[in-house]
């Protein structure tokens, strides 16, 4: 008797979302099958990777990243230079120092630089924020309002600010948003279901269920990706069929892993090569479990996972 | 696999009839499938039963055992697929590849290489397990040179090779070490199985595609070999996951034990000398069914996220992650760095430690034990309290160790401030931020260091508080003279609150409400209790009481200090208030419960300790039979029991040390744990099922059944409380602790109680 695999492909599908305007649009989601189960049924949409370019990008100081970027001054610069790299999908522009807390770059200032990137690039724009739901609130909505017409994506809105965020972002500008939550499948779907309820299409949600470098309680995103793919497609859970983005890179850089230098751990060996390791494993873990895009940072980490995906899809 | 107890006693005569020895047919299955007794024992199991025993209980996976000595490792024995269905067993292990198409000298290089990326992580040590060694066809005194070179290097090994000859020679060579044969093809599986058979090694199985693959599995098994790994390695990455997964979900998914055997990746194949390519798959192959991953190289750039990757994956998403409770100096701290302590719950220690380090101050990171739980939670049980951080310093030698005497704790247990402060005299105790994200800036601004005026109040208090630890040592240590503490509670002064108990038959079969509402944890009753206030305390049992507990649940918290004066005054204050209603004494600290027995009237019932568990407190069980009281048997020990085999097997065992210390099994009332849908919706079917177990054996239950709804909005939790009520008094259960004011609830309860033909029908059933 022979063996025959049995295939598995579910009535449940991910809703495709597409991020960006003309020839360089991305298509996020699509498939009925779990993370590169082509065995099971082909995937439409391979998953997507996008560049961090952050505002304080001048500070990297690692040799490779900042050779890359070597004569970069303004976030347009940075912008530019990250559009030729190859397997960038679509460009993160990512306002860490507007936070309050810290350098508190006006609003004005940021919507400056958000504008003169979507100018100067093709490439589909996502806008990260500083995590301070106040700041975060008036920045979206301004960067939104400059960016209409440019179909950009804005990570995120949380539990506490969807209403601000989702009615702005999405109801008045007509951008897409993120829903964001932290290792939450209840919450996720929760959110999603006000999201729905505030009047957002579906169709203009992915989601970020919760982030973290492998070693750091990855087990918990890991287990929700697990769950919540589970029941998008199992169930057909339509509250949870968004599309995944995971940003990768804001967690895999601030680990101890990849910032102890090589005198702080001098039997670790190559600093930058031990963050592009803690990039590429994560990045890879968050797409195995079900990430349709990932957030990275290192050109050598982009390359890497945009050949894993080659292969795999 | 052991046999499931479970599954033993659904085929089992259910008579109770001990003539094996045992108390119930479920005690005795479960002994069974423990192996401590064998089946035989009982003459009532019929013979169609003890033969689907055998059948039906063949694992879908097998666990493989290879290699030797401090190189034995196992793979496999998985029975779900993903880690949050129940739990992952076995961690995948990873091989570095050699062949012996390589230079002596190279291969000398690699195996030093290897052998640098040794260290632990969260108690687990982190290593290259395996040498996958590559037989390249160049002659077998190659392959034997190379094999020798493996087997002087301390790991386990792979033979890869499909050479009957040459695999004869290696095996030779390194047959002690119990090494893996990854060789047999549809070809030579004869000559190969034959050889394997022969040293008795485990065999790894070789084919083009699955189809062929399955085929060979097939002719081996019918040759009688099952202690075989299937090399799932593919032409391309693509291939190679597509194997993986099919092969376990064929195993697991849809029973086909043929493919349930651990399977070998090896990225070289594919991803030859590309190391940052081969981590990404290794990160892949980590979550998706590699046993034995091959690299061709593991630096500590591959080594540091595949192995804390693979660590997370592998975590029993049901046990806590702890760390090990030690000093971890950070930012370079040394003994003149202050110190902060923090619980061991995983979670906890590197959101902390993270932001520690963000700070860049040098601070010497205390983790103590608390049985991997939270601050708030390892509190509220118990299990962080002043006591066990005093055992923690004194196991650590940390006053030896470190010169700097300031400690900062969670900003969450600044109530322990004091508590602290006097079991470490020497130690200025501070309190720092509520939560790690404030860190950098409390620790950066110094705000622990305090004013210089903060500093000599302290000094002189200090002096103050030394005394009067010892004097509190002293008193620890003698037997409680409870007359004497009785003298120094507070005489009851007995107020017309306008509700009278009713009182309470305990022989009556009418569900137990056991009101939840004076607990420590609430800020109104800790006040009362710490003032000695009656009135907050009376108000909240008197709304208990009218809305008719029939229990009333006392928690005085961790009361380390005065716990069994307070535990005295709240019992007398509540019984001379209210008829003697009937109490559960609900604390950690065991003298506090004994002295409230002591004041306890029992008109109304016995009293109940709440609450022993199969763990460390299962002394607690001890303590009721002592006084002939009831005791909560949580059917725990470390952590929230697994699945229902362990429910069941720590429910016998406390069964068992109470019939052994002479109580009634009536006595004791097992508690399943109810969990919380927010996060465990799927586990909510077991503890049910666990309440129709103890209803089977005639056994009492009881819960925090209120725990299933925590974190759902306030308009829906009565709703869940209510209707989880009454699937459990379906299935059983005879009480539970509620908030006895959730008219719902109550409602729903008394109902049920009607429909159990507990209580009389007629129309006002509701209001009585």
């Amino acid at each position: 008797m022979s063996f025959v695999p049995k295939t598995q492909a579910f009535s449940g599908k991910i809703n495709t979302v597409t991020l960006g305007t003309g020839d360089k649009a991305v298509t996020l989601g699509g498939q009925n099958v779990l993370p590169f189960y082509t065995f099971d049924a082909p995937i439409e949409h391979a998953p997507k990777i996008g560049v961090e370019i952050s505002d304080t990008a001048k500070e990297w100081n690692t040799p490779a990243l900042a050779a890359f970027y070597a004569g970069c001054e303004t976030m347009v610069d940075f912008a530019k230079k990250a559009e030729t790299m190859p397997g960038a999908d679509f460009l993160v522009l990512h306002f860490e120092s507007a936070d309050p807390n810290g350098a508190d770059r006006s609003v004005e200032d940021c919507v400056a630089d958000a504008k003169a990137v979507a100018e100067a690039v093709t490439m589909p724009i996502v806008i990260m924020g500083c995590k301070n739901a106040e700041k975060d609130g008036q920045l979206f909505s301004k960067i939104s309002e400059a960016l209409q017409g440019k179909n950009i994506l804005v990570m995120s809105a949380r539990e506490e600010d969807y209403k601000t965020v989702g009615a702005s972002v999405a109801l008045a500008y007509g951008q897409k948003v993120g829903a964001e939550t932290a290792d939450d499948i209840n919450l996720a779907k929760q959110l999603n279901i006000m999201m729905k309820g505030l009047g957002v299409a579906p169709a203009s949600i992915v989601m970020n269920i919760g982030t973290a470098a492998v070693g750091y309680g990855y087990e918990y995103v890991a287990s929700t990706l697990d769950r919540i793919r589970a029941a998008a497609l199992a169930q057909s859970d339509a509250d949870l069929q968004m599309p995944i983005v995971a940003p990768t890179s804001t967690d895999t850089w601030g680990v101890k892993e990849s910032v102890a230098t090589i005198e702080d751990a001098p039997e670790w060996g190559d600093q930058e090569e031990r963050a592009i390791g803690m990039e590429i494993a994560t990045a890879a873990a968050n797409l195995t479990g079900g990430a349709d895009a990932v957030i990275m940072r290192h050109p050598a980490a982009i390359a890497t996972i945009k050949q894993f995906i080659t292969e795999l899809v | 696999m052991a046999l499931k107890g479970l599954d033993i006693f659904k085929l089992s005569p259910k008579k109770n009839c001990k003539e094996c020895g045992s108390p119930t047919c479920m005690a005795f299955c479960m002994k069974v499938a423990q192996g401590a007794v064998s089946l035989d024992k009982c003459p009532y199991f019929s013979a169609d039963a003890v033969a689907q025993l055998s059948e039906a209980t063949a694992p879908l996976m097998k666990t493989i055992e290879v290699g030797a000595g401090n190189n034995a490792h196992k793979m496999g024995g998985e029975t779900v697929l993903f880690r949050h269905e129940k739990t992952l067993v076995n961690k995948n292990l990873f091989a570095v590849g050699l062949c012996s198409c390589m230079e002596p000298a190279e291969i000398d290089a690699k195996i030093a290489e290897m052998k640098k990326v040794d260290y632990e992580r969260i108690g687990e040590r982190m290593y290259v397990e395996f040498l996958f060694c590559s037989y390249a066809g160049n002659g077998v005194e190659k392959y034997v040179e190379l094999v020798k070179k493996a087997a002087a290097a301390d790991r386990a090994i792979v033979l890869e090779c499909w050479d009957v000859e040459a695999a004869r020679a290696a095996l030779e060579v390194c047959k002690d070490l119990k090494p893996i044969l990854d060789g047999a093809t549809l070809e030579n599986w004869e000559a190969m199985n034959a050889l394997a058979t022969e040293f008795g090694v485990t065999l790894g199985l070789y084919a083009e595609n699955l189809s062929d693959l399955y085929d060979l599995v097939k002719k081996v098994e019918g040759a009688g070999n099952k202690n075989l790994v299937l090399d799932a390695t593919g032409k391309t990455a693509k291939e190679t996951l597509a194997n993986a997964v099919l092969i376990r979900r064929t195993a697991l998914k849809d029973g086909d034990r043929s493919f349930g055997y651990p399977a070998i990746v090896n990225l070289t194949k594919f991803a030859r000398g590309d190391v940052r390519l081969q981590t990404a798959y290794a990160a892949m192959f980590t979550e998706k069914y590699g046993s034995i991953i091959v690299m061709s190289e593991m630096p500590y750039a591959a080594a540091l996220p595949l192995y804390g990757l693979r660590q997370n994956i592998f975590t029993d998403p049901q046990k806590p992650m702890k760390v090990e409770a030690k000093i971890y100096p950070l930012n370079g701290a040394d003994e003149n760095s202050p110190c902060a302590l923090t619980v061991d719950f995983a979670l906890t220690y590197f959101l902390v430690s993270g932001e520690m380090e963000r700070s860049n101050v040098p601070v010497n990171l205390i983790i103590t034990d608390a049985s991997g739980m939270s601050v708030l939670t390892a509190w509220a049980a118990g299990k962080l309290s002043s006591s066990s951080i005093k055992k923690t310093f004194e196991e650590l030698d940390i006053a030896n160790k470190i010169k700097n005497r300031t400690l900062i704790i969670p900003g969450k247990v600044a109530v322990m401030k004091g508590d602290i402060q006097e079991k470490l005299p020497d130690w200025r105790v501070v309190v720092g931020p509520l939560e790690a994200v404030q860190l950098p800036k409390y620790l950066k601004d110094k705000e622990y260091v305090g004013s210089a005026e903060e500093l000599a109040a302290e000094a002189a208090a200090k002096e103050a508080m030394a005394a009067a630890a010892a004097a509190a040592a002293e008193e620890a240590a003698k037997p409680l003279d409870f007359e004497a503490i009785k003298l120094r509670v507070p005489a009851i002064e007995v107020v017309d609150t306008g509700v009278t108990y009713k009182g309470y038959n305990p022989e009556s079969k009418t569900f137990v409400t056991i009101g939840e509402r004076i607990h420590c944890i609430s800020p109104v009753i800790r006040k009362a209790m710490a003032e000695r206030d009656p009135a907050p305390i009376l108000k909240r049992a008197a709304e208990q009481i009218a809305a008719g507990a029939t229990y009333l649940d006392l928690n005085i918290g961790p009361a380390e200090k005065d716990g069994p004066e307070l535990m005295m005054w709240a019992v007398q204050l509540l019984q001379q208030n209210f008829n003697n209603v009937p109490l559960a004494l609900d604390t950690a600290n065991k003298r506090a419960i004994e002295a409230g027995i002591k004041v306890y009237n029992r008109t109304h019932g016995k009293p109940i300790v709440n609450s022993a568990d199969a763990g460390s407190r299962i002394d607690f069980i001890n303590l009721a039979a002592a006084n002939d009281a009831i005791v909560f048997a949580l059917c725990s020990a470390d952590g929230i029991a697994k699945d229902n085999e362990e429910r069941m097997m720590h429910c016998h065992n406390m069964l068992e040390r109470g019939l052994a210390l002479g109580m009634a099994s009536d006595d004791l009332w097992f508690d399943p744990l109810f969990l919380v849908v927010k996060g465990m919706q799927d586990k909510q079917m077991d503890v049910l099922q666990a309440i129709k177990m103890f209803s089977d054996e005639g056994l009492k239950s009881t819960g925090g059944l209120s725990n299933n709804s925590n974190g759902a909005p306030k308009h829906v939790r009565p709703i869940m409380d209510a209707t989880l009520a009454a699937m459990c008094m379906m299935q059983g259960l005879t009480s539970a602790i509620v908030n006895p004011c959730d008219v719902r609830l109550m409602e729903t309860i008394k109902s049920c109680d009607i429909f159990k033909n507990h209580v009389l029908y007629s129309d006002s059933y509701l209001e009585l």
